[in-house]
């Protein structure tokens, strides 16, 4: 087999062989046969902006050989054999197309010569057609698909460990290994500590002391799997575990880019997708099809009236508009610009999806995995009928007028109300000019947005893909077709893309991609999607790199485990809930996290899962804990996200309204007025996307917590809290606080600790004392960091 | 993520001294670590310890500062713009060469030429390294900047300054690694995306400090909570972390975590401290032109600077507000009035660091992120005496000095009219590279991995470092 050293070799060599085989032309200006594919590509880049399917000034469309050939109303623009002859040359190399004051504003730059001598010579040849050589790439070898994570996932046998069939297999594949290094799991979390975590990883948000005693008390049997049920039929799971995909998909708010990071006002709906989606249990399947392909699953083109379903579809397609995009801006608005915004999406889809480092093959092979920079160039031809480059939608242009039935009557009420006041002002005697334009300018603002979805879908007519040498827009290549990975998919199998329905005119790619994606013995979709399930409940994958599982990827730590969880998530239909049941029921999950002497000197790093890591808690379930406990949270689902505001010292706080706020999941997310709390708390910066959030330990923390006035006041109205459910002495009120904060008694160590500590505030001022508590409560490790 | 602990953290954060185990920690470091900015140890040994970086918001321009051109002035009034159409971002106001409103002298032992417009810098000249030939790689703002401090065209990659304190953390636990002096006036172009950390960990990216008022965010608790409570607070977070921490035995991140608490108190005091000019004499003040109505603001910037390398921060950003190099317009009133407000205190800046010997161990960047045409850019009267200049991405001009670097040294050229960098020319990638090299860091070397790529500071560039500019 080869090793990557070998395989970095081989390819730099053949890699070699098609830099000088495969470009259409020598430098040298050696004459070799020019065709089509050497002009189309210029044409598209230079002239389809105002010659194409958007506009076709002086009817002349650039965009194939036909409409080439057919000329503009005037005529052909080029004579077969004479290019001096031909109109379209004359214009260029006289320098009036492109016109050049008009660069910026159609965001297009002038034609190179090298170009102009290419469309010349073909012309003068006599416009020769010729079929486009194919791309010359590393063969795939049986040694290629013997990658782990390429060979589909299979049942391995659940080890026997001496212990009753019926337990709970994780435990069996993580024991047989920790019995191999003379270990065995760690006792299991006392009561307690368990409900208190599953609580924060199901639904973000510390339980009531009330529902903590409930469960210890509770000595039925399943008194564990009870809670399980409840809580991930509770609708605030859906809203944990939506920012996990969110952080994946690289949502945000605003365009970012420029300056002036334009907002997003539909992007909303799409986390509300998410959130819907895990809620309802949506099988994973359907959930990564409707976010790549919505548009093609059913024909809401022709459909009658709102249909929930086809909205939900189009407004997941969301998925893959959530990169940084300037292309609002002519000045950024250029083919590169495009290609960079499209390359970021591929790159969204790899880490999230594939579990693969698909766009490291964008500019060259990929050096380790065996994509070649042709397969890359497969994929994005099948996305070519959404995202293409030479005939592009700038951000203003990705809505579609779809809303609920009550957003459309509002927004058709407003618009009924806001034109009548329009037409009475215009008709109004009493007014001046000036005063009548003043009256309009109020009357207009008053007017609310159309209902629209940001969508991602297939507009038929997509332009020829050709493969970019060094990924670089000035050199295509040769003509691709749109295809799968080749690696991961049997020799011979084909892709062959149809129309989604009858008189279509989409291309139908992107829903032949993911019905191969979502086909259950696809390797890697389902090992990626359980793998991520196991990272979040544990802190960390069985992949460690649970955006690669490639060859510079690390091994599973437990493959055996990984692809039994694989073929179990196929088998439960793709649920997501059962897998969450499967692994909170293990014993593996339930262990302490305490730590002996023992197993840190076996088991340093915790690899064999030999207890349960402490974990510190994610920025946003921090700020909700604390907003909980000062009864401030205000629990209301979904809509436009709620604002935040930027301090003249540059502190970016989210607005309260009537006193609360909702949970952090609503927050708008814009890119340059991050909420000061979430950035140093490590909410990420999209680029494009975040497969794995780091873990920091800053002083800006400290500082925050300690000293922020919001996060005191916080504290102040948990103090309050506190003092009205627990009327009565200073001791019962240490107490209670301690059993909202940390979900337990406090000792008769730390009630005698916060007595003497506080004693001296006590004697002057109960109020100020149950404050400091309550303020050092928020800043507790014990808060922070769950067991 | 406790599991992800690498044994080399574990053994630093327990406050053991791994001779090379720092390196491990931090290049390449794994998901699930967690991070602190304990001092690092570069790839080799360093010239330089720390980096004032001046930066220039706008894109100042070369041909009428340090790059005077007498073909540009020959052909003044000729017409250009077809030759240069699509280097252009605003192609419908571009009008005919410009020659420079500003006359120029050769100043210093080494005779540079600088500009009437910068009399202060001009007795420095012998200190620099002035690079004529740098250029970038888009004519727009936002892009240009985020490649500038980042190395790539989009946001969300970490900046100069985050890989600097991801590669070599802190000498100074009590003050950030890498602190942004921003201008009071205003936030620059593209905001607190300049300094941000990216895909590194935040505690790399750059902290605000403020020249009044609280330095920091949220430094000190607000003026109605008594110091007692304060303190009372602190002991009692202190001492129930305490308990927390012996009820959970080997677990490091529970120790950091306190240490991280006890350096928030430090660090109230010495960010305070070094923020306070009152320690400084008048006359130092005075050269900084603090107390001046137009070099108040950055004189106190600069001086400031001064006081946080002198501390052991590594990296110390300027900023200025909107964008004074930015002359579409009325370049001789606009570029004269950038000067005027810089020009001193960046003369007293480098005056003081030699005269305390801090230049030998510090470096002093000044740029923008751009340069400037050589054609003029009309206003909508087509009035030729308002003329400014539009960007250009071929050429812009920068200097250095200190720790490391030659003094007095021109290097590099434009062509005959200021187009574009043509004899040994410096990218931003080779930039970037050379001013990691006087740290000891080696750009290759300093990575993370980010969904399955190597990144770096200069992507997949492989840049030479400048070697000419180096002692």
């Amino acid at each position: 087999m080869h090793s990557p050293r070998d395989r970095i070799e081989f390819i730099g060599k053949s890699m070699l062989l098609i830099f000088m085989l495969g470009a259409p032309r020598q430098s040298n200006g050696a004459a070799e046969p020019v065709n089509q594919h050497n002009v189309l590509p210029i044409l598209h880049l230079r002239c389809a902006a105002c010659h194409g399917r958007q506009e076709q000034k002086a009817g002349l469309d650039l965009r194939t050989v036909e409409s080439l050939l057919k000329g503009s109303k005037d005529g052909p623009v080029l004579k077969s054999g004479d290019p001096d002859a031909s109109l379209l040359i004359q214009k260029i190399t006289k320098g009036e197309m492109p016109p050049k004051r008009d660069l910026v504003k159609a965001s297009v730059k002038p034609v190179r010569d090298v170009e102009l001598e290419i469309i010349r010579d073909w012309v003068a040849a006599g416009m020769p057609l010729a079929e486009s050589e194919r791309p010359r790439e590393p063969l795939i070898s049986e040694q290629d698909r013997q990658f782990w994570s390429f060979q589909s996932p299979k049942r391995p046998e659940v080890p026997l460990l001496g212990q009753a069939v019926a337990a709970n297999p994780i435990d069996l594949f993580v024991g047989k290994r920790l019995a191999k290094a003379g270990l065995e799991l760690a006792g299991q979390a006392p009561k307690r500590e368990l409900a208190r975590r599953v609580y924060f990883d199901l639904t973000g948000l510390p339980p009531l002391p009330g529902e903590v005693d409930a469960f210890v008390t509770d000595m039925r049997p399943d008194a564990y799997e009870q809670l399980i049920d409840r809580l991930l039929a509770s609708p605030t799971y859906g809203e944990r575990w939506a920012r996990y995909w969110l952080d994946l998909a690289g949502y945000a708010d605003s365009e970012g880019i420029q300056h002036a990071d334009t907002l997003r006002p539909w992007a909303y709906r799409y986390r509300d997708y998410v959130i819907r989606s895990l809620n309802s249990d949506k099988p994973y399947d359907l959930f990564l099809s409707e976010q790549i392909a919505g548009d093609e699953l059913a024909n809401y083109e022709d459909a009658d009236g709102f249909n929930e379903e086809h909205f939900d579809r189009l407004v997941a397609t969301g998925f893959l508009r959530m990169v940084e995009d300037g292309t609002n801006a002519n000045i950024t608005n250029f083919v590169p610009d495009r290609q960079d915004n499209i390359d970021n999406e591929m790159r969204v889809l790899g880490s999230s999806v594939f579990g693969l480092t698909l766009h490291c093959a964008k500019c060259h092979s990929h050096k380790f995995d065996p994509l070649s920079q042709a397969d890359y160039f497969r994929l994005r031809a099948i996305f070519k009928g959404a995202f293409d480059e030479h005939d592009w939608l700038n951000p203003a242009k990705r809505r579609l007028p779809f809303g609920h039935p009550e957003e459309l009557k509002r927004w058709r009420e407003n618009k009924a109300k806001v034109d009548a006041e329009l037409v009475a002002i215009k008709a109004s005697e009493g007014l001046d000019e000036e005063a009548k334009k003043k009256a309009l300018e109020a009357a207009e603002k008053k007017r609310i947005e159309q209902p629209m979805v940001r969508a991602l879908w297939d507009r038929g007519q997509p332009s020829p893909t050709y493969l970019l040498n060094r990924g670089d827009y000035l050199q295509p290549r040769e003509l691709i077709e749109p295809g799968l990975p080749r690696a991961l998919v049997s020799p011979g199998e084909t892709f062959r893309p149809k129309p989604p329905w009858q008189g279509s005119g989409k291309t139908g790619r992107r829903l032949a991609f993911v019905k191969w994606l979502t086909k259950g013995d696809h390797p890697l979709t389902a090992r990626v999607m359980v793998n991520r399930l196991w990272k979040h409940h544990f802190g960390r994958g069985l992949v460690r790199t649970s955006g690669d599982f490639g060859q510079s990827g690390e091994r599973p730590s437990h493959p055996q485990l990984l692809d039994w969880l694989a073929t179990e998530f196929v088998e439960a239909e793709w649920s997501i809930k059962r897998m969450h049941r499967l692994i909170l029921t293990s014993r593996t999950y339930r262990q302490t996290s305490r730590v002996s002497a023992e197993r840190m000197e076996l088991d340093p790093l915790n690899k064999l899962w030999s207890r349960m890591p402490i974990l510190r808690l994610q920025g946003e379930v921090l700020r909700d804990s604390m907003l909980a406990l000062a009864g401030r949270l205000r629990w209301e689902q979904f809509g436009p996200p709620d604002p935040v505001d930027v301090s003249g010292q540059g502190l970016v706080m989210a607005k309260p309204k009537d006193g609360t706020w909702r949970r952090s999941v609503y927050l708008r997310q814009r890119r340059t007025e991050v909420p000061t709390l979430l950035a140093s708390f490590d909410l990420p910066v999209m680029s494009p996307n975040c497969v794995e959030r780091p873990e920091s330990n800053v002083v800006t923390q400290a500082l925050h917590l300690m000293n922020n006035e919001l996060l005191r006041r916080l504290a102040n109205a948990f103090a309050e809290r506190v003092s009205h459910e627990k009327p009565g002495g200073i001791g019962g009120k240490i107490r209670h606080a301690f059993r909202l904060a940390l979900g337990r008694e406090a000792s008769t160590e730390e009630i005698d600790l916060a007595k003497r500590r506080l004693s001296p505030l006590v004697e002057r001022d109960k109020t100020q004392a149950l404050r400091a508590l309550c303020h050092a409560l928020f800043n507790a490790a014990e808060f922070v960091y769950l067991d | 993520m406790g599991g992800g602990l690498g044994q080399a953290a574990l053994l630093s954060l327990l406050g053991r001294d791994v001779p090379g185990a720092m390196a491990e920690v931090a290049y390449g470091a794994a998901p699930g670590q967690v991070f602190d900015l304990k001092p690092r140890r570069p790839h080799f040994e360093p010239k330089a310890k720390a980096v004032i970086h001046l930066f220039m918001n706008g894109g100042p321009s070369q041909v009428d500062l340090f790059d005077p051109k007498q073909e540009l002035t020959r052909n003044h009034g000729k017409s250009y713009f077809n030759k240069i159409a699509g280097e252009v971002e605003n192609p419908h106001s571009a009008g005919a060469l410009l020659r420079s409103p500003f006359k120029f002298a050769q100043h210093g032992q080494s005779g540079m030429w600088v500009s009437e417009a910068m009399p202060y810098f001009a007795q420095c000249v012998d200190e620099v390294v002035m690079i004529r030939s740098m250029f970038t790689a888009s004519i727009t703002h936002e892009p240009a900047l985020f490649n500038i401090h980042s190395g790539r065209l989009f946001s969300g990659h970490p900046t100069l300054g985050a890989w600097i304190s991801y590669g070599l953390g802190s000498e100074n636990q009590s003050l950030p690694a890498y602190v942004v002096l921003e201008d009071p006036k205003g936030p620059p172009i593209n905001r607190n995306q300049n300094w941000q950390s990216g895909y590194l960990p935040p505690v790399c990216q750059g902290t605000r400090f403020r020249s009044t008022g609280a330095p920091v965010l949220d430094l000190h608790p607000g003026k109605d909570i008594p110091d007692q409570v304060i303190d009372l607070e602190r002991d009692l977070i202190g001492m129930l972390d305490r308990i927390h921490q012996r009820r959970r035995p080997h677990q490091p991140r529970l120790g950091a975590r306190i240490a991280n608490y006890e350096l928030a108190a430090r660090m109230q005091i010495e960010a305070s401290e070094a923020l306070d000019l009152s320690r400084e004499s008048p006359a130092t003040q005075a050269m900084y032109g603090i107390g001046e109505d137009k070099t108040d603001s950055y004189g106190r910037r600069c001086l400031i600077a001064r006081r946080l390398v002198e501390r052991g921060v590594r990296f110390v950003q300027l900023f200025i507000d909107g964008q004074i190099w930015d002359n579409h317009t009325k370049l001789k009133s606009g570029l004269r009035s950038a000067c005027e407000r810089t020009d001193k205190p960046v003369a007293a800046l480098l005056t003081d660091l030699r005269q305390s010997g801090l230049l030998e161990e510090v470096v002093v960047a000044w740029g923008g992120e751009m340069g400037r045409l050589p054609i003029a850019q009309l206003d909508d009267k087509k009035n030729e005496a308002n003329s400014g200049r539009d960007h250009n991405k071929n050429a812009m001009i920068g200097w250095m000095a200190g720790a490391g670097l030659k003094r007095g040294y021109v290097h590099g050229a434009t062509d005959e009219i200021g187009l574009k960098a043509v004899e040994k020319t410096v990218g931003v990638p080779e930039w970037h590279a050379t001013l990691l090299h006087l740290l000891g860091l080696d750009y290759a070397r300093l990575f993370v991995r980010q969904n399955g790529l190597d990144e770096r500071l200069v992507g997949v560039h492989e840049p030479d470092i400048v070697s000419d500019l180096l002692a």
